[in-house]
């Protein structure tokens, strides 16, 4: 019986102590988004310009959704020119959208104007529904949406170059 | 004892029975619109809050999903139709109360387990294997026989 005690070591104390580890590496606020696999929201939307834009005009075309805003600091300023970079290289085969997430027009241009405009258009998401057909947490997140409209990734947080080349790749652009 | 007194006594019991049932069945007042979004956004967990209600909380987010929920139920759809609306985007995160039976079970049957194994471990600790033994043993008894043997010698 007294050997018996130590089998508990390996059998209960070990596993509960990797279960509990495991906790350190993950951020408890980032939810696994139940959108990846599933066809992605269709909308219709105006843009910052004041054009139109709607997923009919995307069909067949790899596209990402990037929610932001212009309250969001330091992330979205630290992820802009990440975008704007994917969009330079990808822009012929690649849309980027972007969403003002709780944000006022104005904002938004003020600090497209301070960081720079990469040229790709802005979503006015004025009821939150967008973000909400998203299931979006909070800014920057970002949807990778590839060309027959199924949403295969998601970056909950800021963009890195490496990062925005990894999910792209999941939706087929720079392979 | 007249002998229409168990034909009297047995009619009231029934007339009882049947005003118990009558109540018991009554159906509640159906839910207005605006009662049904009250209680739904009370299990929707606000996205941008820390363990808060749709229903708790005043962020932009709360206020979004709680007309969301407005929206939806206008359109006629079910509360169980609400929830898969938002689960469909969100996830169970945004359910505050977990659907999954197991949530329930687990931490009654941990607790359980944990108690019982306490229990055998305190009741095996009470009844130690050095107790003094009732009696003597064979051994002792033929020493014992032995010695008086010796004695008498």
């Amino acid at each position: 019986m007294r050997h018996l005690r130590w089998l508990l070591v390996p059998i209960i104390v070990v596993p509960l102590a990797l279960l509990l580890l495991s906790g350190f590496g993950r951020d408890p606020r980032e939810i696994a988004s139940p959108l990846i696999g599933q066809p992605a929201p269709t909308w219709t939307f105006t843009t910052l310009d004041g054009d139109t834009l709607s997923t009919d005009e995307l069909a067949g075309r790899p596209y990402l959704v990037n929610f932001w805003a212009s309250w969001c600091i330091p992330a979205c300023v630290d992820e802009h020119p990440v975008l704007a970079s994917a969009f330079e290289r990808h822009g012929d085969e690649l849309t980027v959208v972007g969403v003002l997430y709780q944000d006022s027009p104005a904002d938004a241009e003020a600090f497209l104007a301070r960081y720079g405009d990469a040229g790709y258009g802005h979503l006015i998401d004025e009821s939150g529904r967008l973000a909400i057909d998203y299931g979006v947490t909070g800014p920057p997140e970002t949807f990778f949406v590839d060309a027959d409209g199924i949403v295969r990734a998601r970056q909950w947080g800021p963009l890195t170059d490496a990062l925005v080349d990894e999910r792209l790749a999941s939706i087929g652009i720079g392979r | 004892m007249k002998a229409w007194l168990p034909a009297v006594a047995l009619g009231g019991a029934l007339a009882l029975v049947a005003m118990v049932l009558v109540f018991a069945v009554q159906p509640e007042p159906a839910p207005t619109a605006a009662e049904r979004t009250d209680a739904l956004a009370g299990e929707l967990r606000c996205p941008d809050c820390q363990g808060l209600s749709v229903a708790d909380s005043p962020t932009r987010s709360a206020q979004e999903i709680s007309r969301q929920i407005d929206v939806l139920v206008a359109d006629g759809a079910t509360d169980d139709e609400v929830r898969a609306y938002f689960v469909a985007r969100y996830g169970d995160w945004i359910l505050l109360a977990p659907t999954s039976p197991a949530a329930w079970i687990i931490p009654f049957a941990v607790v359980i387990a944990g108690a019982g194994a306490l229990g055998a471990w305190l009741i095996a600790r009470r009844r130690p294997a050095h107790q003094p033994k009732r009696g003597i043993s064979t051994e002792e008894r033929r020493r014992v026989r032995e010695e008086a043997e010796a004695l008498d010698a």
